[in-house]
């Protein structure tokens, strides 16, 4: 009875955020500016659009902090979208978009957004917000996968930061030699995407548009090979099996008796932010490769703007977008307000990313060049799937389950599959996992 | 209106009506207008927030959006039959929503009986001082809403948190209530908690409105304490054990507070832990309308059926000549 009660209570709840958040930003009479709304949860995005509005007085961007993803803001987005009354301007993730164009939330941008424009973005981040041919979105940043490491530990105990898999496993194997409290790295049970980007590098491809059919395939060879590798390193006890961003993690990041983690650029500088006491010691590295001769790699994090398909006005919402994204101002008006690695989906940018960052951390490390070498390397195959969110939650629970000792890698992949595959064969969408 | 109803009038007014309405014709116009009036109410009630929601949901299963090929671009909402029904009975975690919920029962439903009848026959027997003040105590937590409760349970169970744990360390004793196979009896215990002192009273209840003569006769033919409880008591109040266990059984069907929460604190949970909370998932994390309605007007016939089958069951055992 109290189940029903409350379930109730949390669809309210749910609906009410909806209704308050309905904004009035489409009111097109007169000749006053023109306003869009714009929600996004990204650190810095204040200051880049006081900035935006102070140097024109054409539109005027009213813009609202929404929480993260998980925290409400994908829940928060649909339920505008779908009582029709989204902001012009949202921020939605790689692996969300998928989804939310599938549901009709971001406008078909192909026919507004220029050449010259198109131009200007790395082309595997296009590729991504780019859906059977239709561009939906428009890049923000792409984050090469990366390897950071405590520089002074691995110096201490004469390992060598590993280039390779296989060199990886033997640090790890050293470095518990040297100090059984220590690991070289952590296998993350809500890591499902950093697994991804993993499977990405291998050339596993989860997710495939051919024709007009998706071709599933989350245990495909390449991923097979990439979670027995992790699985390994799990059974072996080389590496730590936490979750990520937990205090558990962090707490072994600063005593320093977990030495390493991979992820996306960004991580870079929230890493300054989390962990100051670090400062010197840290240093980053390319993740390291299956086969060096040909070198590979995926993402993790990284963010896309998109144009609302109830945005009343989409040719200034796409000015402002394209302004946020391709302008210098706009880049440092959103490092002016702390720090942040976010790599660039244009490259054009990244002088500027790279002049404005102050890199004593990593003891005056050239970290953007390292990003652009690795950014080079991001493999274009990869396509994120229709419903990513209930995706990586399913594969989490399997994550955490054998973390816990209970099941596998590769068997969360598996039923991770199996819970996506209902929802899309219910949409309608033409599915298979041949 | 009168639709709406009769499947009331079928099982509990006609035969009273029936009989009453012959002898006295004259008042029968009235008598249907008082009956309308008292059953306006609720028949209003049932309609708002049952029949029209059970409606609406069984539409949404049936029309929903559908997309042809990849699906980007946004769908159309059509008639697309029986599609999201058949897309949840092959869902694998809808079904182990079930099996959650079965093993749940196994564990909740015998502690809940056995317990809160061991309590209310305690309190019957005169045995307990305080009569009155221990039935408060234990309806107590009753009193705590559902949510409240996970929350302070939650903290007991949260290690680095909970002083529970903290005590047990101390005594080198490592617990943890929200690892794989601790946290579903975690969950019991939170609804047995509050159900515990609810459940007693009902069976109290029972047991006050038994016949005072019967207990008596019991006594003179030479039964004890304990032999009176089980052998007379229990026996008579069989009925009130059979809806002690129907209630417990829809209650377990609409699990969702506790395992909610729990999925918060802990990944053991998972977002489609049981059918209620996969109809949530469904809707609200993964935006499909559809397949959430279809979801649940599975359960709620489920739960329908699965109340009819033990009422009914029970019944004819009931009945039968021992």
């Amino acid at each position: 009875m109290s189940g029903r009660l409350a379930a109730a209570l949390i669809v309210t709840v749910t609906l009410l955020l909806a209704g308050c958040s309905s904004s009035d930003g489409s009111d097109t009479a007169g000749s006053g500016p023109v306003h869009l709304t714009f929600w996004s949860a990204l650190r810095g995005t204040q200051e880049v659009v006081d900035e935006y509005n102070r140097g024109q007085n054409k539109i005027r961007v009213d813009y609202q902090q929404v929480p993260s993803g998980p925290q409400g803001g994908w829940a928060k987005l649909s339920n505008a979208a779908r009582a029709g009354n989204a902001p012009d301007v949202a921020t939605m993730e790689y692996p969300q978009l998928p989804g939310y164009a599938i549901d009709g939330v971001p406008r078909d941008l192909t026919d507004l957004l220029p050449d010259s424009v198109r131009r200007k973005f790395m082309p595997q981040a296009l590729d991504l917000t780019t859906l059977d041919g239709r561009i939906y979105a428009v890049p923000v940043d792409i984050e090469p996968m990366m390897f950071f490491y405590r520089k002074d530990v691995l110096t201490k105990y004469g390992i060598q930061v590993p280039r390779t898999w296989a060199e990886f496993e033997t640090a790890a194997r050293e470095l518990k030699k040297a100090d059984p409290g220590s690991r070289l790295a952590s296998f993350f049970t809500n890591g499902s995407q950093h697994l991804a980007g993993f499977a990405w590098q291998a050339g596993a491809q989860w997710f495939r548009a051919v024709g007009d059919t998706w071709h599933i395939g989350m245990a495909d060879a390449p991923t097979r090979k990439v979670a027995a590798y992790w699985q390994h390193l799990v059974d072996q006890d080389l590496v730590r099996v936490e979750p990520v961003d937990s205090q558990q993690w962090r707490a072994h990041l600063q005593s320093g008796e977990t030495v390493g983690y991979m992820a996306g650029a960004w991580a870079a500088g929230s890493l300054m932010k989390s962990t100051p006491d670090g400062k010197g010691k840290w240093a980053i590295a390319p993740l390291p490769q299956w086969d060096p001769a040909k070198p590979s790699l995926g993402t993790q994090g990284g963010s896309t703007f998109a144009v609302t398909k109830d945005s009343q006005h989409p040719e200034e919402a796409l000015e402002f977008i394209t302004w946020m994204v391709t302008s210098p101002d706009a880049l440092r008006a959103k490092l002016s307000s702390g720090v942040s690695s976010a790599y660039p989906a244009v490259p054009a940018l990244v002088p500027v990313a790279r002049k404005e960052m102050d890199t004593s951390y990593y003891s005056g490390q050239d970290i953007f060049g390292l990003f652009q070498e690795s950014a080079a390397l991001i493999s274009p195959r990869w396509q994120w799937g229709p419903r990513m969110t209930s995706t990586i939650t399913s594969v989490e629970d399997g994550f955490a389950k054998a973390g816990a000792g209970s099941g596998t890698v590769i068997g969360a992949l598996r039923e991770g599959e199996r819970r996506t595959l209902p929802d899309l064969k219910s949409l309608g969408l033409s599915v298979t996992t041949k | 209106m009168s639709t709406v109803l009769s499947p009331e009038e079928r099982t509990g007014t006609p035969p009273s009506a029936v009989r009453e309405a012959r002898p006295r014709r004259a008042g029968r116009r009235g008598q249907l207008v008082a009956c309308a009036t008292l059953l306006a109410p609720f028949t209003a009630l049932l309609v708002a927030v049952f029949l029209v929601p059970v409606g609406y949901a069984v539409y949404l299963s049936l029309f929903s959006e559908d997309h042809t090929g990849l699906g980007f671009g946004g769908g159309t909402t059509v008639f697309t039959g029986l599609r999201s029904y058949l897309a949840v009975l092959g869902d694998p975690s809808f079904r182990s929503g079930f099996g959650v919920i079965a093993l749940y029962c196994l564990i909740f439903v015998p502690a809940v009986v056995v317990g809160a009848l061991a309590l209310a026959l305690l309190l019957d027997s005169g045995l307990v001082r305080l009569r009155r003040t221990a039935q408060m105590m234990l309806y107590l937590p009753h009193a705590v809403p559902g949510i409240i409760a996970a929350v302070i349970w939650l903290y007991l169970y949260t290690p680095g948190l909970s002083p529970v744990i903290r005590l047990f360390a101390a005594a080198d004793v490592h617990i943890d209530f929200l690892g794989l196979h601790t946290v579903l009896p975690a969950i019991v215990n939170i609804a047995l908690w509050s159900g515990l002192g609810y459940n007693m009273v009902i069976f109290y209840a029972a047991l006050q409105a038994l016949p005072r003569e019967v207990i008596e006769a019991a006594r003179i033919d030479g039964a004890g304490g304990l032999r009176t409880a089980l052998l007379v008591k229990v026996p008579i109040i069989r009925g009130t054990v059979v809806m002690v266990c129907v209630f417990a059984l829809i209650g377990a069907l609409q699990l969702f507070t506790e395992p909610t929460l729990m999925n918060q604190a802990t990944p053991m949970v998972n977002s489609r832990y049981a059918p209620n909370m996969y109809i949530y998932d469904a809707a609200f994390r993964r935006n499909n309308y559809g397949l959430a309605s279809a979801a649940s007007v599975i359960l709620l016939i489920v739960t329908c059926a699965l109340s009819y089958a033990v009422t009914r069951w029970t019944g004819r055992k009931e009945r039968s000549p021992r």
